[in-house]
């Protein structure tokens, strides 16, 4: 197999039991794993096909045998539009299963100019250590003076201990002191800027000793198509510029300004926009990762109060989400310096939230007590505490802290007392909305989906949400339009044949509530979105390029072929880049079923409230009928009524090879 | 030749994305990188180094050919290689004369010339034939294409409006 251009054509291997690495020919490692680079692209299809081929039963995931997996695409670090991605996969600490993430900013197009498309590594070193990657020299450095330190002194320290040449030459994924102290849903974090949040890698980085992996590459990424894939690029951002109805919004704001008028969000989209004109919200501009034509982060200073002076890149929507909504956190000041704390302690901010929010029920309800607590009132809305807990967390210091750094799910498990029945999670892991059953169908169906567990960022569909009666005065004052036209717009971008289109929406064309109230069409919604982002996961690109606001109306599969076709001199097409995306999401569902007998049972919230009828939103007085869209949702796929990939499913999607051992219902 | 267009760079603007450098090496490499593009975004993060505690800043800044008037690499190369473009005006390095002697790196106040391995000559940003990649690719507006005697004008403009809202703002209080 000769290797297509827009790889970089090496895979490494680090062991750290031994320090020894090893550098292969990508498409020799490819033919050791069985994988069709047409079939399985990068990113999260090489994550889930190594996990596949490297564990075929559960493991411990903090024992060595466990792998970290960085994988770019052919996407990657190319004049593609958002192409400074990459996912890093793992077992995941918290569900045992499959674990992924997807970051950004320069490590990964950097990894990828060093000359590496995959980086894996595997054992456990005796001490401390980081991993420096200097194009093609590997060198394992000690990092016992390093251990210890929170994000930003690390990356200092490191890029310092290493000499860059310039600023930003070298960059550093790193583990923090929640990863050291194996917190299990404890991100690495790039740069102090970007997270693969949802991997829990970064506590299975403190398991293996591995402090951080740092990165220069000097080389380039061979394209069969240069002037031809800025062209495309060139009118793949023209086009979406142009035409996505959020993104003037957005490009004036950043990332979460325009929440409010699509979401039910306790501050107004008023507030929000408002607030910036005046300057009160401290954002001074928005930064962007590798070829990023709409940037998310904001570059932000408190200017008064307590954090006076304190800056951050962030201002991201999980954090603004959860301290608004899970923490009660009101003041801008205050999530700001939330976020950064976070992001220096090494926490997922949505598990960590709804860790702390849940243990604040608990704590109201009796079932946990002041002696639990070490002496603390818990509270929502005072970010004291809160930031306090986070720091007890990191450190696993104090009953409390060491019982909520295994996240809610284990620690329902051990406090008992009907705490599991108000538990937030999926399989374990935690998801961000509190109340599944007032939110909309489709982004709740995803955390039950979710192959990462209890989760919205492999689905995170807002059709539901972003249409509904309350929000259509805020169209017209923040995008100049009705929200019938925004609607009617979304409807004619929406990258998708018009005979699905057809299936989902069915004949109206206008803003439909008895669709919006009602479960038609949404399974199959569902499933063409976790398709997609399987697939730009698999590429690898930003969601944000698919899903500026989720309405999932920016980039779709037809820009994604083209582009793709100029890097590598492919001919795919939609069809075969859905299927892509398919086959991925079908293998993590085989994945977790093999290894954690994942299956209908287990598509279930721990939450029981879920199962009671609304009090509010669009199911409001009824009980949502979970078990009906998740039955539509299995046939759609081709699974069992069981959750199962059927034998008939797996034929289909060339994946009868693989999983010849495993005992499928046959289906037709 | 006042209307020879410079490329023109707005920090303010900027978003530090670094599209500019994939499209340029994209474009005159027929390869993506970083360490080959002709124009050089320069960056301090200072969020990505600093603890908690620490002041710290995040700046986006610019380096590539200015195109000079009285151009240094133009006067000490030996074999005059280095020519200027009639049409762009941009300064253009004549690969066939090009012996890769480096004294117009020497020369260069920017440092934005630079040795190229495999050719064993140098290269520096020409203007893509008038038509610069790295400011079509600008989706932030940061990098202007803009005749040599307007350049000044949109930073100017931009503090001029800063210093109208500052005097009408301290007016409120008490009269300038």
């Amino acid at each position: 197999m000769s290797i297509p251009a827009g790889y970089a054509g090496n895979v490494l291997i680090i062991n750290l039991d031994n320090e020894k690495t090893e550098i292969l020919p990508i498409d020799k490692f490819w033919a050791n794993y069985g994988i069709d680079p047409k079939q399985w692209l990068g990113g999260d299809g090489v994550i889930t096909k190594i996990l596949w081929e490297d564990f075929s039963t559960a493991i411990e995931p903090f024992s060595p045998e466990n792998e970290i997996i960085i994988a770019t695409g052919p996407w990657t670090a190319t004049a593609a539009p958002q192409s400074g991605r990459a996912m890093l996969g793992c077992i995941d600490p918290k569900t045992g299963g499959f674990g992924s993430g997807s970051f950004g900013w320069f490590f990964p197009s950097m990894l990828k100019y060093a000359g590496f498309d995959i980086a894996i590594i595997k054992g456990k070193a005796k001490k401390p250590i980081y991993v420096f990657i200097d194009d093609r020299k590997v060198s394992f450095r000690d990092a016992s003076h390093i251990w210890g330190k929170e994000t930003g002194e690390t990356v200092r320290m490191i890029r310092e201990e290493l000499e860059e040449r310039y600023e930003g030459e070298i960059r550093v994924l790193s583990t923090s002191v929640a990863g050291e102290h194996l917190v299990k849903y404890s991100p690495p974090c790039s740069d102090g800027t970007t997270c693969p949040g949802r991997s829990g890698a970064g506590a299975v980085m403190g398991s293996k000793n591995l402090k951080a992996i740092a990165v220069r590459g000097t080389g380039e990424v061979s394209l069969f198509d240069p002037r031809g894939l800025l062209e495309s690029s060139y009118n793949a951002v023209k086009t979406f510029v142009d035409n996505e109805p959020f993104i003037k919004l957005w490009r004036e704001h950043g990332a979460t300004t325009s929440l409010g008028t699509t979401m039910d969000w306790p501050i107004s989209g008023a507030m929000l926009v408002e607030n910036r004109k005046e300057a009160d919200f401290p954002h001074l501009k928005n930064v962007g990762c590798l070829d990023c034509p709409n940037p998310c982060y904001h570059w932000l200073q408190i200017k008064e109060g307590k954090y006076s002076g304190l800056r951050h890149l962030g201002g991201h929507m999980t954090f603004l989400t959860v301290c608004l909504r899970n923490l009660g956190i009101q003041e801008f000041g205050e999530w700001i310096h939330y976020e950064r704390l976070l992001q220096e302690l090494g926490l997922d901010p949505a598990s960590f939230s709804m860790a702390y929010s849940w243990a604040v029920d608990c704590f109201e309800r009796g079932i946990l007590t002041l002696d639990d607590t070490e002496g603390i009132t818990l509270k929502r809305g005072d970010a004291e505490i809160i930031c306090e807990m986070a720091r007890r967390i990191a450190y696993r210091q104090g009953k409390l802290g060491n019982l909520l750094a295994d996240g809610v799910a284990e620690a329902s498990q051990k406090i008992g007392k009907g705490s599991e029945m108000i538990a937030p999670h999926v399989k374990g892991k935690e998801y961000i909305q509190r109340d599944v059953k007032i939110q909309a169908l489709m982004w709740s169906l995803g955390a039950l989906t979710s192959p990462r567990g209890g989760d919205w960022l492999r689905h995170h569909n807002v059709w539901e949400l972003a249409f509904q009666p309350e929000k259509r005065d805020s169209y017209p004052k923040f995008l100049g339009k009705t929200c019938a036209e925004v609607y009617e717009e979304s409807l004619k971008l929406l990258d998708m044949p018009d005979e699905l289109k057809k299936k989902i929406f069915g004949d109206s064309q206008k803003v439909d509530m008895e669709w919006i109230g009602d479960i038609k069409g949404k399974a199959l919604f569902s499933v063409w979105t976790e398709n997609l982002v399987a697939l730009f996961n698999s590429l690898v690109t930003c969601m944000f390029g698919s899903a500026t606001m989720f309405l999932m109306v920016g980039f779709g599969p037809t820009t994604y072929s083209e582009i793709l076709n100029k890097i590598t001199g492919w001919d795919t097409s939609y069809d075969e880049l859905m299927r892509i995306g398919e086959r991925v999401f079908n293998l993590q569902r085989l994945f977790n079923y093999r290894i954690k007998g994942w299956d209908h049972k287990d598509d279930t919230f721990a939450d029981k409230r879920a199962y009671e009828p609304a009090q509010m939103g669009i199911f409001k007085g009824k009980v949502v009928p979970w078990d009906e869209v998740l039955q539509e949702y299995y046939s759609i796929r081709g699974w069992s009524s069981d959750g199962i990939p059927t034998r008939a499913k797996i034929d289909e999607l060339g994946l009868g090879d693989v999983t010849k051992k495993l005992n499928l219902p046959e289906g037709d | 030749m006042d209307e020879e267009k410079v490329i023109v760079f707005d920090p303010h603007y900027c978003s530090g994305c670094m599209y500019c450098m994939t499209a340029c090496s994209t474009y005159n490499n027929g390869a993506t990188s970083l360490s080959k593009s002709r124009i050089h975004i320069v960056r301090h993060e200072g969020h990505a180094i600093t603890k908690m505690t620490d002041e710290d800043d995040l700046i986006f800044d610019v380096i590539t050919c200015q195109q000079c008037d009285q151009p240094y690499c133009l006067y000490l190369c030996p074999v005059l290689a280095v020519e200027r473009d009639n049409e762009t005006g941009a300064l253009m390095i004549n690969q066939d004369k090009c012996v890769g002697c480096r004294m117009c790196m020497v020369g260069c106040p920017f440092g934005v010339i630079l040795y190229d391995l495999n050719r064993k000559q140098v290269v520096k940003c020409e203007l893509c034939g008038g038509d610069p990649q790295c400011v079509r690719f600008c989706a932030s507006g940061a990098l202007q294409f803009l005749p040599k005697n307007l350049a000044h004008l949109q930073k100017r403009d931009r503090l001029a409006r800063k210093m109208i809202q500052l005097r009408s703002k301290a007016s409120e209080e008490e009269p300038i």
